[in-house]
């Protein structure tokens, strides 16, 4: 029975989709090309219980966030795997970040990346298997924001990468 | 001679900023073809049907609405340990429109879950890396498990078999003789189905088995129903695919369910035999509970649920239940149940406030269930008509969120040592308020699900809103230590992302839900937020919640259409929305509205450069000219430094007729603007919002103004506006609450300034 499989991509991370809605399992990324600082700012949002819960069966311990009880090792669990499992390429070539920061909203954590020094922005190819290990009906929503377009990607398990020329 | 002169100058100057353009370019274009009427602000006579004997212009039901009637009575029995439902229905339907029915149409919405259904032919899909095994086994070793209706028979109440066809989710009756208007006739259907695990299968009904093996049932369409026949659609002929839910009409329920003795239950209707099911102590605290209007009574508790799941008896015990005037019925039942209640006055009248839930919803449930119910009420009543039922219920169902008449099922579950995020709590109190509040709308403003998605879920998610932030002011504590209950939608600036995005996946809301590519934001919070926009920015509160409340009040135990809707809140409200209907509704546009350009002028007696070539290029001396009151743009060539510091006094043709034709004390009444602005705003979006534009001035002050959208009416793109003011303008911002949705607010700002995105003030906040 799949009616919610084909409930795709709501864009604004809903928690209630009221009737006949069950949890919704997303997480929402947005990245702007800035070409004046020719970097890509990057803020990815997933819903913190979701990402606790994943990183707690992958690690065989109690990972907890937004809590009094979060550790270093905790946030550095969620560093690396989103890392590991959110992949950036430009132009074809595999990027690496730099790690900003993050933040709690609520009920959802916000991680903030930049990519530097991309002085020409072409072609953007993106993997993103967050949580795609843990809930079947995992979709992750990418929005791209350069000075002249928006576009938007839904990757789920089925198709875990998008690939976007500008 | 002169004053003639004088005209053809006064028609040059009013047609200045065309004459311009038209003075330095040959016209060598080619003649443009014609076109119809495009305009924005263009009436939706050809999107909307004639009103007629039906459904009147004002949008209130008219003289000749009809609606049809379904009575049921039914015997349903659980049997516990198969988890199969066996059901006897007596349907009476009563036919109140003007036509001859020659078939009857009644849905087998169970049929979606039966071995031949057709529901996962639609869904196109690719190879899947890896997949569950469960959802393997459905996608290519066959069906599992077989949850469609078995129908043992269908008769006529001399017990004579009647002839029937099911094509799927639908049964064609076939009577012996054609139902005329005002007919009635009773029949009686037969059936038994297997239920299924909503928790692996994903159904809006089903059972869940706790950790103890005891299930908890919460079912719904459990019944073959009859499908709404109307003006509009004659009999509703599309399918339940399983995601667009139901169209039913109105009757009266009289329904006997029988379940193991040791079940707590709670139903659609009053219970009328109260007496024989309720113990003393749940009598003695069921009559607290009617007295109690702050917190819950508990009728059942956690120790005696718990006891309860231990026993699992093989007696059964049969709750009888009488509803009047809904469209549905459901039912929760379980042994693990603890149940609670409290009353809450709504009118006159008393409502009780109702929650069942299992142990595993603690601490949560037992804490906030009922009173957000509570509250759902209050808020939902007077947005809409006063709760006209005796109860609204609660049920705590893991990943559930589904509502039928006075009963609803929710999530909402807390670990299992009982920790909880904010998330699951928020998730839980959002999920109740929505659930409960589907009883206003559609169980009683009752439109079609089935083709309209956006009637219900998007009306009701915008109440949901207003109920949220009621919640949140009248339990601070509740939500401590936000200061505003974090809803995540209805603010205008929550449905940007949506609107903003690839135009490729959005639908207009005026879609079928089942042919939208983003369910949830299309039908949920794209018409929420567009009916907060409209309360809280275009009509106002007042104006807006008058007609949002006709609307309810017009169409409470009705059927209504979109145009219902949208013709009843501009018939009250006296405010034309054709165009806001046409923008939000019917199409995929989307708000950007932005400042293009500012040129400052000064005023000056002396004449300009722009008038002096003109009248040179028309023969004519300054002497021809009265005196005139010149403007001149900063930094041009007539510019002088010491325009910036005089008054209108020192204009001296001005002075001149102000003294000459003014009274001394109207003089003093007269403004003093030194500095003038030519704006020129922008629309880079479809959607014609007012322009909102606030005002910063040299000392710090601010002042707002609003142009309504109707400025936009003859040009789409750009419109200029003159703003007269006594003290400099050092800034001019659009729409700065961010209240219209606009998904580009890089322009909104003169000067031109980067806004400080997300990013870049996280960063900076880091970096200090």
């Amino acid at each position: 029975m799949r009616f919610f499989t084909i409930f795709i991509l709501a864009l604004v991370l809903p928690v209630v989709m009221g009737a006949a809605i069950h949890k919704f399992y997303a997480s929402t990324t947005k990245i702007e090309y800035v070409p004046q600082e020719q970097s890509l700012q990057i803020i990815t949002e997933i819903f913190t219980d979701d990402i606790q819960q994943a990183l707690s069966e992958r690690n065989l311990r109690e990972v907890h966030l937004d809590s009094k009880k979060q550790t270093q090792a905790d946030v550095l669990l969620l560093k690396d795997y989103v890392f590991k499992k959110f992949v950036v390429f430009v132009n074809g070539a595999k990027q690496d970040y730099n790690y900003i920061g993050l933040q709690y909203d609520v009920d959802r954590v916000k991680l903030y990346l930049e990519i530097p020094n991309i002085s020409s922005f072409e072609r953007i190819e993106i993997e993103n298997k967050i949580l795609f290990d843990t809930f079947e009906d995992q979709q992750n929503i990418i929005h791209i924001k350069t000075p002249d377009a928006r576009r938007s990607l839904v990757l789920d398990k089925e198709n875990p990468k998008g690939l976007l020329n500008f | 001679m002169k004053l003639l002169k004088f005209l053809s100058f006064i028609l040059i100057m009013s047609s200045a900023c065309f004459a311009t353009a038209q003075d330095t370019e040959p016209i060598k274009q080619e003649r443009k073809a014609g076109h119809l009427n495009n305009n924005r602000f263009k009436q939706l006579y050809q999107e909307f049907s004639s009103p007629n004997q039906y459904r009147s212009a004002s949008g209130a039901p008219g003289p000749a609405y009809y609606q049809q009637q379904a009575d049921y009575k039914m015997d349903i029995v659980l049997n516990d340990d198969t988890s199969v439902l066996y059901g006897t229905e007596t349907i009476t339907y009563t036919n109140n429109s003007p036509d001859v029915l020659e078939y009857l149409w009644v849905q087998l919405d169970q049929n979606v879950r039966a071995s031949d259904s057709k529901t996962s032919l639609i869904e196109a899909n690719g190879a899947a890396p890896a997949q569950q095994a469960s959802s393997f086994v459905n996608s290519y070793m066959g069906e599992a498990f077989d949850g469609g209706f078995k129908i043992e028979y269908v008769k006529d109440r001399k017990g004579n078999n009647l002839s029937y066809t099911i094509n799927r989710t639908m049964m064609r009756i076939d009577m012996p003789k054609v139902m005329s208007p005002g007919d009635t006739y009773s029949f009686d259907i037969k059936w038994w189905y297997n239920i299924v695990n909503h928790t692996i299968d994903r159904a809006r009904s089903g059972y869940e088995v706790f950790d103890d093996g005891n299930k908890g049932y919460v079912i719904a369409q459990f019944f073959p129903r009859m499908a709404v026949y109307s003006d509009v659609e004659g009999w509703q002929n599309s399918q339940f695919w399983g995601r667009d839910e139901f169209a039913l009409p109105f009757g009266d329920y009289d329904v006997s369910i029988t379940v193991p003795a040791d079940h707590t239950m709670d139903a659609t209707g009053v219970l009328t035999n109260r007496k024989e099911i309720f113990s003393k102590t749940m009598m003695n605290r069921y009559n607290r509970a009617k007295q109690s209007y702050e917190t819950p009574v508990i009728i059942v508790t956690q120790e005696e649920a718990e006891a309860a799941s231990k026993t699992n008896v093989k007696a059964t015990k049969t709750w009888k239940y009488k509803a009047e005037n809904v469209r549905d019925y459901g039912f929760a039942t379980s042994r693990r149940y603890i149940w609670d209640m409290m009353a809450v006055k709504i009118g006159e009248k008393d409502v009780m406030a109702v929650s069942l839930y299992p142990p595993e919803g603690n601490p949560l449930w037992e804490d906030y269930s009922t009173i957000v119910v509570a509250s759902t009420l209050k808020s939902y009543s007077r947005m809409s008509f006063d709760y006209p039922y005796h109860k609204a219920i609660s049920v705590h169902a893991k990943g559930q969120g589904m509502e039928y008449p006075m009963i609803c099922w929710n999530y909402g579950r807390p670990d299992a040592e009982g920790q909880y995020s904010e998330r699951v709590k928020y998730g839980m109190m959002s999920v109740i308020i929505h659930e409960v509040g589907h009883n206003y709308f559609p169980m009683i403003v009752n439109s079609d699900e089935r083709q309209w998605t956006w009637m219900d879920e998007g009306l009701n998610t915008f109440v949901q809103y207003v109920a949220e932030q009621d919640f949140g002011e009248w339990y601070p504590d509740a939500i401590a230590p936000n200061k505003a209950y974090p809803s995540r939608r209805g603010p205008a600036k929550k449905i940007v992302n949506y609107m903003g995005g690839d135009q490729d996946f959005i639908a207009p809301i005026m879609t079928k839900g089942l042919n939208t590519y983003n369910f949830g934001a299309n039908a949920y919070s794209k018409p929420a937020t567009g009916l907060n926009i409209l309360r809280e920015t275009i009509m106002g509160r007042e104006l807006f919640d008058h007609a949002f409340r006709t609307y309810s009040q017009r169409w409470m135990f009705k059927h209504p259409t979109p145009e219902d809707f949208f013709r009843t809140m501009e018939d009250a409200s006296a405010v034309d929305l054709d165009w806001f209907w046409r923008a939000w509704f019917y199409s995929t546009d989307y708000t950007d509205i932005g400042v293009k350009d500012v040129k400052k002028y000064y005023v000056t007696s002396k004449m300009n450069k722009q008038v002096r070539e003109m009248i040179k290029a028309r023969g004519m001396k300054e002497s021809d000219l009265p005196p005139l009151v010149y403007l001149v743009e900063e930094g041009a060539e007539d510019f002088e430094e010491s325009m910036k510091t005089q008054t209108l006094n020192d204009v001296t043709t001005l002075q001149s007729y102000i003294m000459d034709n003014i009274s001394p004390e109207d003089r003093a009444k007269l403004k003093n603007p030194s500095f003038f602005y030519d704006v020129t705003f922008e629309k880079p979006g479809g959607i014609p919002m007012p322009i909102i534009v606030e005002y910063t001035y040299s000392d710090g002050s601010t002042k707002r103004e609003t142009f309504p959208a109707q400025i936009w009416r003859k040009n789409d793109k750009e419109v200029r506006k003159v703003i007269a003011s006594e003290m400099e303008i050092t800034k001019i911002m659009v729409d700065p609450d961010e209240e219209t949705a606009d998904i580009d607010t890089d322009n909104n700002a003169w000067p031109k300034r980067k806004k400080l995105g997300e990013f870049k003030s996280f960063k900076d906040k880091v970096k200090n």
